[in-house]
């Protein structure tokens, strides 16, 4: 299944076990936005498929109107589910302002240092570990020109193919796994 | 999580900030983590790896111990 009930994965992998399901599932990505709604399907399932469709799409992340919209159900409907997927620690919303999302994992809905390019678009991943979740998420090729944390040196990553192009490059993580939802914007 | 080319960069940041160094994950770990986490994620199917998932796919990429084990209480 591929983000909306009722539409086929047709992507499959070559006899490498790769490369194929990369190659088209950009153009599968498209061909489910395009798919019909599933009434039946939950309400939250709704709203987040809603965001990640929209960010697929444009590069931006929705707001709470904008899913609304997309879906045609009530913004306290789409806020309420906001919270919800908020307490699964499935989205962030905006600290100072709960109609926008600051964070749609791996997406982030502000400008970040960890800027990505896929499929002809651009969107911003959250950290590091999410630069390349766009590439997974996608399973598209992506390039972020991102940048070392202490010298600003422009560092690049890529993923080609399924694959990351590796480089001796680290991520330093500073908080423990039990606390990176404590304060996700920090962590 | 930030990117830093080397450890010596790693190691600076720290020092500026007056911070803990804590683990490192080369590019290789943190491809597999991204695929974990996400490779569903604009699926029906989706969800965020349980705790105890969580653990099994750090103990698979070597990444062991307290720091990453969500579960644990020893770094409050």
């Amino acid at each position: 299944m591929w983000l909306r009930s009722g539409c086929p994965l047709v992507a499959s992998r070559d006899e490498h076990g790769r490369g194929q399901e990369t190659r088209k599932s950009c153009a599968i990505l498209q061909t489910a936005i395009n798919c019909a709604p599933m009434p039946e399907l939950d309400p939250d399932i709704q709203v987040k498929f809603a965001i990640y469709e929209i960010t697929a799409e444009t590069g931006s992340v929705p707001n709470s109107s904008q899913v609304a919209r997309k879906i045609n159900i009530e913004e306290n409907e789409v806020l309420a589910a906001f919270r919800r997927l908020h307490a699964k620690r499935l989205l962030l919303p905006e600290p100072s302002d709960p109609h926008r999302i600051r964070m749609a994992p791996p997406f982030s809905g502000v400008p970040t240092k960890f800027p990505v390019e896929a499929n002809g678009k651009h969107y911003y991943a959250n950290c590091v570990w999410d630069a390349y979740g766009i590439a997974a998420a996608l399973h598209c090729d992506v390039i972020s020109r991102a940048s070392d944390g202490y010298t600003g040196e422009p560092l690049t990553l890529e993923a080609k193919n399924g694959e990351p192009v590796l480089k001796s490059y680290v991520a330093h993580f500073g908080v423990p796994a039990a606390h990176w939802w404590d304060n996700l914007i920090f962590t | 999580m930030l990117l830093f080319r080397s450890e010596e960069t790693v190691n600076q940041w720290c020092a500026a900030h007056n911070v803990p160094r804590r683990p490192l994950v080369n590019l290789a770990q943190l491809w597999q983590l991204a695929v974990h986490w996400y490779a569903n994620r604009l699926t029906v199917e989706s969800r965020r790896p349980a705790p105890d998932e969580m653990v099994s796919i750090f103990q698979s990429l070597g990444l062991t111990g307290p720091f990453w084990d969500p579960k644990s209480d020893q770094w409050r």
